[in-house]
């Protein structure tokens, strides 16, 4: 034990014992018999704490650290035999300090004897050595690999860096269902989290983590970034025709928002460079959202008629991951491509040239995830081309079908695209409408091509196929 | 942007891009878009002129003449008769930065065989991908003296 009169007291715990009217040397007698400030300072904070009592624990405690005998209250041993403790950890207790009083409440309360033993021993070493003595510590020796010292490049320190040594294992099948980051080592009994894709093929695209750290650092806030005020009040029809424009990407917007939101619990996290990107893809359509409800709103006009929506249905009835990243990635996210196009050639001022420039960017990264995905899955995949097909057919079709039932989204790219809803100008919109049709469905089957799919050009919905065997009458036009 | 810096440049030349290049590199405005990595090739058929630039990172990692085949094993790349590279960059000059009728975009837009070109599907997307940083290249050609063939 401390020599008592050499120990200092800390001011906060002086001023508690001045206050309770507590010797200091008493405090001093309890800091050398291994209680911490701090558990003295909260003991002595209690109420009905006086020094005649603090005298009487600290001689029994004293007493007790020399040798002398425990003396368990009857009280409490009536308690302690009743619920089956054995005395000798009921004298343990006490030997460290704990209060008849307390003790007999824990055990009433339903401490088991086994817990009570394991946070007494705890307690015990804690005495005997010191806190660090307390820490169990087996957990460093995971073998996992350690010594990792991953440096910043010229784009900073970047997620796909990050897969060196070990960690830049990715398993073609994933075998853990918990929440256990790559890398970490797994320990038993913890629970499924419900993951239902476990196989790299059916998720990866190589270019995933260059994707998240692009979406993180081409953020851009439609708050700030978009120069509101340069936009002017325009024609009745025009503003209405924005305004519907704005509601079929707002609702497409919230609609791939929920795909993606409905199929991130479905991967497994040995894939997190997938996981993070479309992390950044669900906030990139929050985003799509955001800001068309915004110009729909900020210039004298509104929102327009709900679309349809047989096509919203298609793409969130995907019973695949990849049939729905083939169809939201890369077949709906070039059309929407090919309507920002006509946003960009039809802005009437700064603040909706850069709405559509800027959403580009993110339309983009979609594009590129859903092209190398499919890349992927086609290289590893060879005896599944057909349903790529059959996943697009059935795209191809719904979308053709909502085209048709759409009419005010169509009849708002004319208006725009023409100027106006005089004859020349709706049939100078038509004639540009088709000119953009056939642009999207060019991009959308050079995009299938790169992803190793170039076939599908022959088999396309003939509603889509029509833009691509006219070429004379698209030169015409 | 403003318009500070008064370099002497002639279009179409290494100079003239390095020009551009040198003000980027510089500006942390340009540096806020974000990073950008893309070969971008640029073709001037009707002069027979092409060049190569390199966005790599934060930014323009080099520029320099090309063959046309290596122009068009980039990326993408970007072809104009020389009338209209002219007619865009002096839409830039006078107006300290794009119109709405002279952005990359509308260009490729209006272009029948478009603006940016590829011969994979998946490259030229990066065209839209970084299109702002394609487009701070080309409106920070407004701050310097811009000369022509």
């Amino acid at each position: 034990m401390a020599d008592a009169t050499a120990l200092d007291v800390p001011a906060d715990l002086a001023q508690v014992a001045e206050e309770k009217g507590i010797p200091l040397d008493l405090v001093r007698r309890g800091l050398a018999l291994g209680f911490p400030a701090d558990a003295i300072k909260g003991q002595l904070g209690m109420p009905g704490v006086t020094a005649e009592a603090a005298e009487q624990f600290i001689s029994e405690q004293e007493r007790i650290r020399a040798g002398g005998e425990i003396t368990i209250p009857p009280e409490l041993l009536d308690v302690a035999q009743k619920h089956e403790w054995p005395e000798s950890l009921v004298k343990r207790a006490l030997a460290l300090g704990a209060a008849a009083d307390f003790i007999a409440k824990q055990i009433e309360a339903g401490i088991k004897p086994d817990q009570a033993e394991r946070f007494i021993a705890q307690q015990e070493a804690a005495r005997e050595g010191g806190l660090a003595q307390t820490l169990d510590l087996s957990w460093m020796k995971v073998p996992t690999e350690w010594g990792i010292r991953v440096r910043p490049g010229n784009r900073g320190l970047t997620v796909d860096m990050l897969n060196v040594g070990t960690y830049a294992d990715i398993p073609d099948h994933w075998p853990y269902q918990t929440e256990m980051p790559r890398g970490a080592y797994p320990i038993p009994g913890v629970a499924p989290m419900g993951y239902t894709i476990y196989e790299k093929a059916e998720l990866w695209a190589d270019n995933a983590g260059d994707l998240y750290e692009e979406a993180i650092q081409r953020r851009w806030r439609p708050a700030t970034d978009i120069p509101w005020t340069t936009m002017e009040p325009l024609p009745d029809e025009i503003e209405r025709a924005v305004g519907q424009l704005c509601t079929h990407f707002c609702e497409r917007g919230l609609l791939s928002g929920d795909i993606i939101g409905r199929w991130l619990p479905e991967m497994s996290y040995g894939y997190h460079e997938v996981k993070l990107y479309l992390s950044t893809a669900a906030f990139d359509y929050a985003r799509q959202f955001e800001v068309f409800r915004k110009r729909a709103m900020s210039n004298g006009g509104g929102l327009g008629l709900q679309s349809p929506g047989y096509f919203h249905r298609a793409i969130i009835d995907a019973r695949a991951w990849t049939e729905a990243s083939v169809v939201l990635n890369i077949f709906a996210a070039s059309h929407i491509m090919g309507l920002y196009q006509i946003g960009a050639y039809t802005a009437h001022n700064e603040a909706e040239s850069l709405i559509f420039r800027l959403g580009m960017q993110d339309v983009g990264r979609q594009l590129s995830y859903g092209v190398q995905h499919l890349r992927y899955f086609l290289s590893k995949k060879i005896d599944r081309r057909a349903e790529i097909h059959n996943y697009l057919n059935k795209a191809e079709a719904v979308f053709a079908f909502e085209e048709e039932k759409d009419v005010p989204l169509c009849e708002a790219l004319i208006i725009l695209l023409g100027g106006g809803t005089g004859n020349e100008q709706v049939s100078d919109g038509i004639a540009k409408l088709g000119y953009f049709n056939r642009r999207w469905v060019r991009d959308y089957i050079s995009r299938l091509a790169a992803a190793g799919f170039p076939e599908r050009r022959n088999k396309l919905h003939p509603s889509l196929k029509k833009y691509i065997e006219e070429p004379a009458e698209a030169a015409a036009a | 942007m403003t318009q500070e810096v008064k370099t002497k440049a002639t279009f179409p030349s290494v100079d003239w891009f390095n020009a551009i290049r040198a003000i980027v590199n510089d500006d942390p405005g340009y540096k806020h878009i974000g990073t950008c990595d893309a070969t971008v090739g640029i073709k001037i058929p009707d002069l027979q002129k092409y060049y190569l630039l390199t966005f790599e990172a934060f930014e323009v990692a080099d520029v320099r003449e090309a063959t046309e085949n290596e122009a068009e094993n980039s990326d993408f790349w970007l072809e104009l008769p020389y009338m209209k590279w002219k007619e865009m960059i002096e839409n830039i000059k006078a107006n300290g930065k794009a119109d709405l009728h002279h952005t990359l975009n509308t260009i490729d837009i209006e272009e029948p065989d478009d603006l940016a070109r590829s011969n994979d599907g998946y490259r030229r997307d990066a065209f839209y991908r970084f299109n702002q940083t394609f487009q701070y290249f080309f409106d920070s050609s407004a701050r310097i003296d811009t000369t022509f063939q």
